[in-house]
């Protein structure tokens, strides 16, 4: 491989790594700009996602819909964006159930006590992701290793775009990525800036208080924001499970914790910083894989953030806020 | 501030926790079969690393999220500076004080140029600091012997007393020695002029500039005062393990269970982060294994499939058990009224 | 404070709860993480330690009891170095424990193989594999003297150690014409330790290493480190890791990459749970695990029965955890055994001198000793592949 080759191929793997982190950093961003809880469980709820969308495939092969072992012969769109919708409604649900049970009787607490709530909550989904890995279905291996990590079928076809002799590796699963998280970024901005449940979005954001006496139903906003912040996990979990082809029930944590990253970096708060952070940190990890070393890729990243913040101390699309008197 | 307050060495709650931890070992004596002094040491390292946090988190209002960092920094120093393997060798007391200083140094080198930030901005500073650690600690192998970690190291010392595994008293009491010492000098951090300048950047920080208070300077203090316990707290966690174990145990989730010791506690009130750390450390250390193992001896199968390992619900409970604390104590189990209420 | 107190009240009460047992019994312990990722591999080792038990039965008419803890914590995830030396501890105080099976992580037993050596309690471990634990010359010159307090030997184990299997599979990345490899770890004692041998071994033996690196076993994917890999020309690539640590993530990733290089793997990925994180697909003719023993289907004699045994108490294969399990529990019982049939005492001076002298054994592994270290003398190594998502043996070393 020649240099320029080398480098082509790394942006490829940091911008489709890097937009997947921007989906689930998307989640976090919209969920602490309307209620500002750092959602400690978002990366878990992500996980579930990724579990529930292997039990529709495994599902389907035993009812013989789906041809499991032979997957990744055909490319199967429908399959796609049929588990990006089902894992994102489910993920949205599940969001907006936890916000009801465990953090809207809270919301008038302390900060920190909200915080440490979304961390129990990431504990216990944690543990529900144990015991989903041991179902006994034949895609989770029969349930005998709960824990283990599980085998994602294919669900494009693999072969490279650019010709099996091309030293640049492209498939279809580069692309889907593109192919689904675009047109919900701009659906997403779309709808914030011109529905009115988005305008009532952004104004609950930015005074909840004004908000709810300018007659906006700030409950059902919250809701809607769980909802959407959830949708978008989902959906990031089934590219995931399409990119990575593995599962696990721990796998919540790193992307979370990049996704909170991301978020930050890109100015928490901010849709399009989120966006941006995440495609940044995807980015940065590739490049910092190829040309410094892998085992100092952490250090990078979070090195790069800290000079960004230190010299951009909102972010990079960040407002910068004065304080209140 | 009673006159009291000021001229007692305790307060009366913390008289009352420090108490009754020093009657634990009273229960090993008089109970067959139980051994609670040689894990409640452990105890008293987290709650010794969650007083440092609480300057940062409970009294200056900064939310920090790599506490962990600075408890291995003091793990590691304490390790280079007495293992046998190094030609420093300083012994007990000399490496947990130097130990505490260069933490203090790592922090105020942290937040030196970070401070600025507002709140959750920092946090990810502090959680990326903790993940830079980590692995700078697992890469640097010339240093730090990477993942294998440093051991043998030394148990305390004290004049006339013997101190090792098979003799845990000894050992506890020092170590509660230590606690009481330090639970001593965040009291009076409390309560002097630094501590005044804390809550008043915590409250209001232009108001705090208008009374001529510079938050960046007393910021900058609380961040080197809580590093320099999280490394004392570390110096004794090694020496405790006799080993610094591996850069990985001092992850992210040690700085997470520092904060749950702290918010669960009481945000701000020392007794309460004792409380704290007795209850999650506790609960992480010495219940659910009990209590997994007692289901075990009651013929529970550990291994027939995932819902039937008691082992397997530890997440669970441990999480729940968090949420239904904040759920009907938001303010902690020991409320204090000058605790932070945003 | 009442919450405090009352808190208090529960705390002793369970913990008394928890230790009112039988005192005139022989009880084993293991300790082990099952808690978090590594319960599918530990669960595998406890069942091999029960069915050990259940074989023997009974010594001189005294039940065994055996008890599995956790040295993980919920907290962590993953093994806790506080509820290790708690384990230790604990186990040292409880006078009718007789023999302590563990670690599963090499960094956990230096926590507890200090504390038990002192107490004399027997230690087997079914997993630990870095030589630096019993042998000099691996690790710093203190090692592994600074184990011993005692200085008797009262740490064994029933897998060989990691300068054994790094070199076999250096050897066999010569045989296939490698010429170029790639080594990378999972920046864990045990990884490091497999896949530095292993680069040592296999500059001796004339293979090129083009490059070595540690991966972030949390990270998504290894698609970047692969293309680097690529890049660098190998054509082999030896990952020091284990299932856990996501051996199966780069297995694929190094097919998704269009890398064309075998890939070999130590006995941490000897698990079905590999083939299954990995997909047979990403594995079959590409990949080679390495394994301290040979595949239990091949034994003869006793490790025949115990094959049979197996499939008949669980339904299914035994995976190489299962046997190391089994193995470390089945010395144990036989020198008990031995002890009673001599009329002598069940003491832990008395089972701890018996199982020192363990020569010949046939088990579960084949026919070994423990040497003077408290290593098994067992060399075996076979080199395996993975067909029709099941593992084969392509060689045995003796």
């Amino acid at each position: 491989m020649t240099p320029t080759e080398v480098f082509m191929q790394q942006v490829i793997y940091g911008l489709s790594n890097g937009m997947i982190i921007a989906l689930v950093a998307l989640g976090y961003t919209m969920v602490y700009g309307i209620v500002e809880l750092i959602n400690f469980a978002h990366g878990d709820l992500f996980m579930l996602g990724g579990f529930f969308a292997l039990t529709i495939v495994g599902a389907l092969g035993a009812a013989g819909v789906l041809d499991i072992a032979h997957m990744g012969d055909h490319s199967n769109w429908l399959l796609l964006f049929g588990l990006v919708i089902a894992a994102g409604v489910f993920c949205g649900g599940l969001n907006v159930a936890i916000d009801r049970v465990v953090y809207k009787p809270m919301r008038k607490s302390p900060k920190l006590t909200q915080l440490v709530a979304a961390i129990g909550v990431s504990f216990i989904i944690v543990n529900l992701g144990l015991f989903w890995g041991g179902a006994p279905m034949e895609v989770f291996g029969g349930g005998n290793a709960a824990a283990a990590s599980k085998d994602f079928p294919e669900i494009l076809e693999g072969s490279n775009l650019l010709g099996e002799d091309s030293n640049i590796v492209l498939r279809l699963e580069d692309l889907a990525i593109f192919i689904v998280t675009i047109p919900l970024m701009i659906a997403l901005t779309i709808f914030v800036k011109k529905t009115r449940l988005g305008r009532g979005m952004r104004a609950t954001a930015q005074n909840p208080v004004a908000a709810k006496l300018m007659g906006i139903d700030t409950d059902r906003v919250i809701s809607a924001t769980f909802l959407i912040g959830g949708f978008l996990g989902g959906a990031a979990s089934v590219m995931w499970s399409l990119y990575n082809n593995t599962i696990s029930f721990q796998m919540g944590f790193r992307a979370g914790m990049d996704a909170f990253t991301a978020a930050v970096l890109g100015g928490i708060g901010s849709m399009p910083g989120a966006m941006l952070g995440g495609v940044l940190i995807g980015l940065i990890r590739a490049m910092s894989d190829q040309y410094i070393e892998t085992r100092w890729t952490n250090v990078v990243v979070f090195g790069v953030l800290i000079l960004i913040l230190v010299f951009r101390p909102s972010g990079l699309l960040g407002l910068k806020q004065r304080e209140k008197v | 501030m009673s006159a009291l307050q000021r001229f007692s060495l305790f307060s009366r709650g913390q008289l009352v926790v420090l108490g009754l931890l020093a009657m634990v070992p009273l229960v090993d004596l008089f109970v067959p079969g139980v051994q609670l002094a040689a894990p409640m040491r452990n105890v008293i390292v987290f709650a010794i690393l969650a007083l440092g946090l609480n300057i940062v988190v409970g009294w200056t209002g900064l939310l920090h999220l790599g506490i962990a960092a600075f408890m291995a920094i003091g793990a590691y120093a304490f390790g280079i500076l007495t293992c046998e393997i190094y030609p420093f060798q300083v012994g007990f007391w000399w490496g947990v004080i130097l130990a505490g200083l260069i933490g203090a140094f790592a922090g105020w080198l942290l937040g030196a140029p970070t401070l600025r930030l507002r709140g959750d901005y920092l946090a990810i500073v502090t959680l990326g600091f903790g993940e830079i650690v980590q692995d700078a600690l697992k890469n640097l192998e010339i240093i730090t012997k990477g993942t294998q970690g440093i051991n043998p190291l030394p148990a305390p010392t004290f004049p006339g007393f013997v101190m090792s595994a098979e003799h845990p008293f000894p050992w506890f009491y020092l170590y509660l020695g230590i606690l009481a010492v330090i639970v001593f000098l965040c009291r009076n951090l409390e309560f002097s002029r630094l501590g005044r300048q804390l809550f008043a950047v915590r409250e209001d920080e232009l108001a705090a500039r208008c009374m001529a208070i510079s938050p960046d300077k007393a910021k900058l203090k609380a961040f080197a005062f809580g590093a320099a316990l999280a490394a004392v707290a570390g110096a004794l966690s090694a020496s405790l393990l006799s080993s610094t174990g591996e850069p990985s145990n001092y992850d992210f989730q040690i700085s997470i269970l520092a904060l749950c010791i702290v918010i669960v506690g009481g945000i701000g009130s020392i007794t309460g982060v004792l409380v704290g750390a007795i209850v999650m450390v506790g609960l992480n250390n010495v219940v659910l294994p009990q209590a997994t193992q007692a289901l075990q001896r009651h013929g529970v199968d550990s291994t027939a499939n995932v819902l039937s390992s008691p082992d397997n619900y530890k997440y669970m409970l441990f999480g729940l058990a968090l949420v239904l604390m904040m759920r009907y104590r938001p303010d902690g189990i020991v409320y204090s009224r000058k605790a932070a209420r945003k | 404070m009442l919450q405090f107190a009352r808190l208090t009240t529960v705390l002793g009460s369970l913990a008394i709860a928890a230790t009112a047992f039988a005192a005139d019994s022989i009880k084993i312990i293991s300790s082990l993480p099952r808690t978090g990722s590594a319960n599918a591999q530990t669960t595998s080792m406890v069942n091999g330690i029960k069915m050990a038990i259940a074989e023997v039965g009974t010594i001189n008419g005294a039940t065994i009891l055996y008890e599995d803890w956790d040295d993980a914590s919920a907290q962590r995830g993953n093994w806790d170095p506080a509820v290790e030396a708690a384990n230790a501890d604990k186990a040292i105080a409880d006078k009718s424990i007789l023999a302590y099976i563990g670690t599963y992580n090499s960094g956990a037993s230096k926590i507890s193989m200090p504390k038990l050596n002192a107490a004399g309690l027997v230690m087997v471990s079914p997993a630990n594999t870095a030589p630096n634990l019993t042998k000099p010359g691996f690790g710093e010159p203190n090692e592994p003297a600074v184990y011993r307090p005692s200085g008797k030997i009262s740490y064994f184990r029933v897998v060989p150690t990691d300068d054994v299997q790094g070199a076999v599979a250096a050897d066999f990345a010569k045989e296939t014409g490698a010429k170029k490899v790639f080594v990378l770890n999972d920046r864990e004692v045990y990884g490091k330790g497999v896949a530095g041998v292993f680069e040592k071994h296999a500059k001796e033996i004339g293979l090129e290493v083009v490059g070595t690196d540690g991966i972030d076993a949390k990270a998504s994917n290894y698609k970047s480190v692969v293309t680097k890999i690529k890049q660098a020309g190998a054509d082999l690539v030896y990952f020091g890791g284990t299932t856990q640590t996501n051996a199966g993530q780069l297995a694929k990733d190094i097919v998704t990459v269009g890398l064309k290089a075998r890939l070999i793997v130590p006995d941490g990925c000897y698990e079905q749970a590999f083939i299954e994180a990995a997909g047979a697909k990403a594995l079959e003719g590409r990949a080679f695990i390495t394994f301290g023993g040979k595949e239990p289907k091949a034994l003869t004699g006793k490790g025949k029965d115990f094959y049979e045994n197996y499939k008949k108490a669980y339904g299914g294969e035994p995976e190489g955890y299962a046997v190391y399990g089994y193995e470390s529990a089945k010395v144990v019982l036989t020198a008990m055994q031995n002890i009673a049939k001599a009329g002598g005492k069940l003491t832990r001076e008395s089972v701890l001198a018996e199982v020192a002298k363990t020569k010949n054994f046939s088990g579960a592994l084949g026919t070994w000793s423990f040497d003077a270290n408290g290593d098994t003398t067992n060399r075996t190594m076979s080199v395996n592949t993975v067909k029709d998502g099941k593992f084969e043996t392509v060689k045995v070393v003796e």
